[in-house]
């Protein structure tokens, strides 16, 4: 693929000169240098993908893999467990997306104010980051045992969440607004919405951050000067100009939270009933639980298909050109 | 700060060697680690340190004997859940060493219980670490057989001089489709209620209509008549505990007897309408379904005597303490005897379920087996092991600590009563209990009972706490179409 | 707001409230932020009789009426004691040996396999960063696509296939073959590409005058990466390092499913293995969370520079 080194260099007394002028070593150092990132790639990366692919369309039976065709893909797409964790993913992600993006571009801004102690705040709000999301779905999950966990005095109190108070870990959803989709959602849906948006938070921030860096500042002192209000500033200069970092962290949120499963493992486990049970964890369920590895291969093939979708749109987006360069 | 691009190397490498500093003493804190960090290529970790501090032995001879117990033995915290089952291994373990010097060394590889059947199952197939015995529930035995994952004890079992002595239907229960036997129970559990003598000073409700009066009185005393494990954790465990008892009370069942799912029956829409009845009344203690991010709070209301009652496994009594009378008397010992001191002082009574009139009081029932997987080292090691849990001597202790439950030795009972004084009104209690239900495993024909466990328990929690207004027989339908599907 | 020309005063006052508004915000938001692991780390220190109390205290310093003081504080470290579980050793360096399954195995396991990904990530993204930023050759661009689009597949979905090739390896009885290497071997599949990225970032900053001067004083190409452009484009190199780290530390799904042997899993599975046996024991968990997390916080807060330069030059830059 890469063994040949090529003259398109800008300097004329670039190293790539110097390749061609080597020996065969020299000359295809490219290659070697990159071998062993392609051989890990390949294999952890490229041979499972095709792997799975090749499972969705097997059964096992006793220590034998049968192909049997699209049955997997028949009965994961006809099961109501399915159609359910579809509606599941839907209210999380959009929950999830909209609460994330909208606290960091409010934190972005406030320290994109030259802070002295900007430092600080952002050192401090990037902490949950570093925090596994196993650990993080303890820690929430600790806060509102009944009766015990710290925040269990407010969301018991009738008078903040009428009639009896709040149990995250078993009050149901209100009844539905459309018949079959979870909406409005459970109380542990938005419980576990905040708990993945306090580990999401400090790097979208910081993504947010770093693209309000790059706006001149100019730019909005003059239209402050031509009589805008602040919020105009943000909404029709500073906004724009961030857009596409904007984007790039939508797809990444969407991406991470369509594939993260740790939290759900430790703060709900797909509970109460099933209001939690997103599309992760069921294929966790259906694979490892049950060990029923054809169906939940189909149901990752159904899932890498999301995410690839995702990952070309985020390469639209975020200017592959100009990077590759 | 992002301004400051090149960010200088000087000022992260003191804080990166500070770093693998504390990590090096991490581990040099830690010598019980199989020497992981330094030498990646060293393979058989587990067996590596018992070896090398294994005395000058005769070292060919004694083979590993690897067993897989939801017990850790290395976990000596005297408040760990499984205290009691990590206590027994760790006063057994050398026993039967000391029992085996010469041939075996048994080495024990704690399972989270709610992953260890899946684990074996995947484990045989995946050519993994198998062990030679692992301590198993008697609804994974089909699963085990349809995946190949246990070994066929049937000729060696007959063989057994106690064979004769074992409970009938606990054999039953090891007993696959094709009339083979493939495990050895040990102990049965049977789901009982645990009750609160002075909320029922008359005895435990015989009936529906019984419990829902003596329910309005005790909540007129600000007490719920009942607890239970209703949530949905451990992917629907609850199916097997109080789900089932109900259903079966009412006379209903899961299964059509041909391995289809069967859940719209006139049986199971009148169960749920008595528990959406006295929920709505006020009669189940609400903790009943808040086990999702913390499972097993539905046992707190009965430790602390806000619930009146607990219909639970047998196993229950040894997690359901300390424990507070209603009369504020405390059993605060902290380990299983608490519930049977309760139970000897009258504190608290063993009860059969109610039924509807003309119905038996339904019970589930669980058999603790031993099973030897396909692929275990040394099959010989764990049938010496049972052999030697079958005597006189050690069967009163398995029993009574990680069985927690009857033994399936008929003759060994009054051995037990004889060791454990304190469990007599207990067992005497419980067998009277047992003796009034009737008794059968919750999964009846179904063979994907993962899936089956599952399904059941969301649904009955759809319609009886999400939903209390939905249609129980339309709802009860589209579950049982979603599991037969899949058939 | 309106849209109106501030006069002269109200600008001014502005400008001189608006740092003490914004500071107040950000105090705010950060104190809220923290709370969860704020009240973990209370947690923690509790005895178990402070932790089982209705309706729960924020800080066990009550007196018996009810009244907060300082003096009256029950802070215990009997939660960190059971995690770690102590116990006195004469053989031991320290006196004492650490009994906790979470310190006495799953730790060694994580910094081993953490270790060892992160080395092999250094030095991997560093050879493959240095192709791409300096070598222009065909399918460059490609492959650089390529790279880039795998930093978003996440593992999730490759977990069934990696699992089945652990089967398909362990059965093919390959000698030597070792439960550690495949899941070192999958921690680096899956943290290479993203490193890459930043360290083909950092090299791209290197002016290159300063190989070439080099090669004018003889040096071969490895000799000059080795010398010249190796040193400058540490911080890059770090970066890689400590994200692969931390990343690694922090993961459970993988290390929980494709290591089947107990003695060699993860701090992560630890953590979730805990629960089973500490269900209600509320401050055992609090401090087992507090003393896993920590060493990840602890270094990223040493090193948090070199790790926002990293994510600011992997995610944005373009």
């Amino acid at each position: 693929m890469a063994t040949q080194a090529q003259t398109a260099s800008t300097s004329p007394r670039s190293a790539s000169k110097r390749i061609r002028q080597g020996g065969f070593f020299s000359q295809t150092l490219p290659f070697w240098l990159l071998l062993p990132m392609l051989l890990v790639i390949a294999a952890i990366q490229f041979y499972p993908g095709f792997y799975s692919i090749w499972l969705s369309f097997q059964e096992r039976q006793g220590a034998v893999w049968n192909f049997v065709g699209l049955r997997n893909f028949e009965r994961i797409f006809g099961s109501a467990a399915f159609r359910e964790s579809i509606g599941h993913t839907a209210v999380f992600l959009v929950g999830y997306v909209v609460v994330t993006m909208a606290a960091s571009l409010v934190i972005a801004l406030l320290l994109n104010r030259k802070l002295k102690l900007s430092g600080v705040y952002i050192s401090l709000i990037f902490i949950p980051w570093v925090i596994a999301d196993v650990i993080a779905g303890l820690v929430f999950g600790l806060l509102v045992v009944p009766d015990y966990g710290l925040l269990s005095p407010i969301l018991s109190n009738p008078a903040l969440f009428p009639p009896n108070g709040l149990s995250i870990p078993s009050d149901p959803a209100p009844r539905p607004w459309i018949s079959g989709f979870p909406f409005p959602p459970a109380p542990a849906m938005y419980y576990l919405i905040l708990a993945t948006a306090w580990r999401a938070l400090p790097f979208v921030t910081l993504l947010i951050l770093a693209a309000l860096k790059t706006v001149p500042h100019e730019i909005i002192e003059s239209a402050r000067i031509d009589g805008a209000s602040s919020f105009q500033a943000l909404r029709f200069i500073t906004l724009p100009l961030i857009l596409p970092t904007l984007v790039v962290a939508l797809f990444n949120l969407i991406l991470g939270g369509m594939n993260g499963i740790g939290l759900v493992f430790t703060l709900t486990r797909g509970g109460p009933g099933t209001a939690t049970e997103v599309l992760s964890f069921l294929l966790y369920t259906i694979g490892f639980g049950r060990l029923e590895f054809g169906r939940a291969a189909a149901l990752s093939v159904f899932i890498a298909i999301i995410n690839l979708t995702l990952i070309i749109l985020t390469l639209r987006v975020s200017r592959t050109e100009e990077r590759t360069a | 700060m992002f301004d400051q691009r090149p960010v200088s190397a000087r000022r992260i490498t003191p804080s990166l060697a500070a770093f693998a500093a504390l990590s090096l003493l991490m581990a040099a804190c830690a010598p019980a680690a199989p020497a992981a960090p330094a030498a990646p290529a060293a393979t058989e970790a587990p067996a590596a340190p018992a070896a090398t501090e294994a005395p000058a032995a005769p070292a060919a001879e004694v083979k590993d004997f690897i067993t897989w117990y939801q017990y850790d033995e290395k976990n000596e915290d005297p408040k760990s859940d499984e205290r009691v089952g990590n206590e027994y291994l760790r006063k057994t373990i050398p026993l039967f060493n000391e029992a085996f010097k010469d041939k075996w060394r048994w080495i024990n590889q704690p399972q989270p219980f709610d992953k260890m059947a899946t684990s074996l199952v995947a484990a045989v197939q995946a050519g993994g670490e198998v062990p030679d015995l692992m301590q198993a529930g008697d609804s994974a035995i089909i699963p085990f057989i349809k995946n190949g994952t246990v070994q066929d004890l049937t000729d060696w079992v007959k063989a057994q001089p106690w064979f004769a002595d074992l409970d009938a239907s606990a054999v039953a229960a090891c007993t696959g489709p094709d009339g083979k036997i493939y495990c050895v129970p040990v102990a049965m559990t049977p789901q009982i209620v645990f009750a609160w003598k002075d909320y029922f000073p008359d005895g435990y409700p015989k009936t529906p209509e019984e419990f829902k009066k003596v329910a309005e009185e005790l909540k007129a005393k600000n007490v719920a008549a009942i607890t239970f494990f209703g949530s949905t954790a451990f992917d629907g465990e609850g199916t097997t505990r109080f789900t089932n008892t109900i259903i079966k009370s009412f006379g209903g069942t899961f299964d059509d007897g041909q391995g289809n799912m069967k859940l719209d029956t006139p049986e199971n829409v009148a169960a749920i309408e008595f528990l959406r009845e006295i929920i709505a009344a006020g009669y189940v203690h609400p903790r009943t379904w808040d086990g999702t991010t913390t499972p097993f709070v539905e046992e707190e209301p009965m430790k602390t005597a806000e619930a009146a009652s607990f219909p639970t496994g047998i196993f229950g009594y040894r997690y359901v303490n300390p424990l507070k009378a209603p009369s504020g008397k405390e059993y605060n010992k902290g380990n299983e005897e608490d519930m049977l001191d309760a139970i000897t002082a009258g504190d608290v009574f063993i009860a059969p379920f109610f039924a509807p009139e003309g119905k038996k009081p339904g019970c589930g029932t669980g058999v603790s087996v031993f099973v030897i997987p396909n692929g275990a080292k040394n099959p010989e090691a764990a049938k010496d092991y049972i052999n030697w849990i079958m005597t006189k001597e050690q069967n009163p202790d398995w029993v009574l600590g990680p069985g927690g439950g009857f033994p399936a030795l008929r003759s060994m009972l009054p051995e037990i009563e004889a060791r454990a004084p304190v469990a007599k009104a207990f067992y005497e209690q419980a067998a009277a209990a047992v003796a009034a239900s009737e008794c059968r495993p919750w999964y009846g024909s179904l063979e994907r009972r993962d899936e089956a466990k599952k399904i059941i328990q969301s649904t009955v929690y759809k319609l009886i706490k999400e939903d209390p207004t939905a249609d129980i027989s339309a709802t009860l339908k589209a579950a049982e179409e979603e599991y037969n599907k899949g058939n | 707001m309106q849209a109106r020309l501030p006069s002269p005063q109200d600008y001014a006052t502005r400008r001189r409230l608006r740092p003490w508004l914004t500071n107040g915000a950000m105090i705010a938001i950060v104190a809220l932020l923290m709370l969860p692991i704020a009240l973990t780390l209370s947690t923690s220190f509790k005895r178990e009789q402070d932790v089982l109390r209705r309706p729960p205290v924020l800080l066990p310093c009550d007196g018996p009426d009810g009244q907060f003081r300082l003096s009256q504080c029950r802070f215990d470290i009997e939660g960190y004691e059971r995690v770690i579980a102590p116990r006195p050793d004469v053989s031991s360096l320290l006196g004492f040996r650490l009994t906790g399954r979470m310190f006495s195995t799953y730790v060694p396991n994580t910094l081993l396999y953490a270790l060892a990904s992160s080395g092999l990530v250094f030095v991997m993204s560093g050879l493959a960063g240095y192709a791409f930023s300096r070598y222009r050759f065909r399918g460059r661009r490609a492959l650089m696509v390529a790279i880039l689009a795998i930093t978003g597949i996440p593992l999730l979905t490759n977990l069934l296939a990696l699992y089945q090739m652990a089967v398909d390896l362990r059965k093919a009885g390959i000698p030597g073959y070792d439960e550690r290497m495949f899941i070192i071997a999958v921690y680096i599949g899956f943290q290479l590409p993203f490193s890459v990225w930043i360290v083909k970032g950092f090299f791209d900053t290197i002016p290159r005058e300063l190989e070439e001067a080099a090669f004018i004083d003889g040096c071969t190409p490895i000799g000059a990466l080795w010398r010249i452009v190796v040193p400058l484009a540490m911080p890059g190199l770090l970066a890689a390092f400590l994200l692969c780290f931390v990343n690694v530390w922090n993961e459970f799904i993988a290390g929980y499913l494709l290591i089947t042997k107990r003695e060699l899993r993860t701090v992560m599975f630890g953590m979730y293995d805990f629960l089973s046996q500490n269900i209600i024991n509320y401050q055992v968990v609090a401090a087992a969370c507090v003393l896993i997390a920590a060493p990840v916080v602890i270094l990223f807060l040493l090193t948090r520079r070199t790790f926002f330069q990293a994510m600011t030059e992997g995610a944005v830059k373009g």
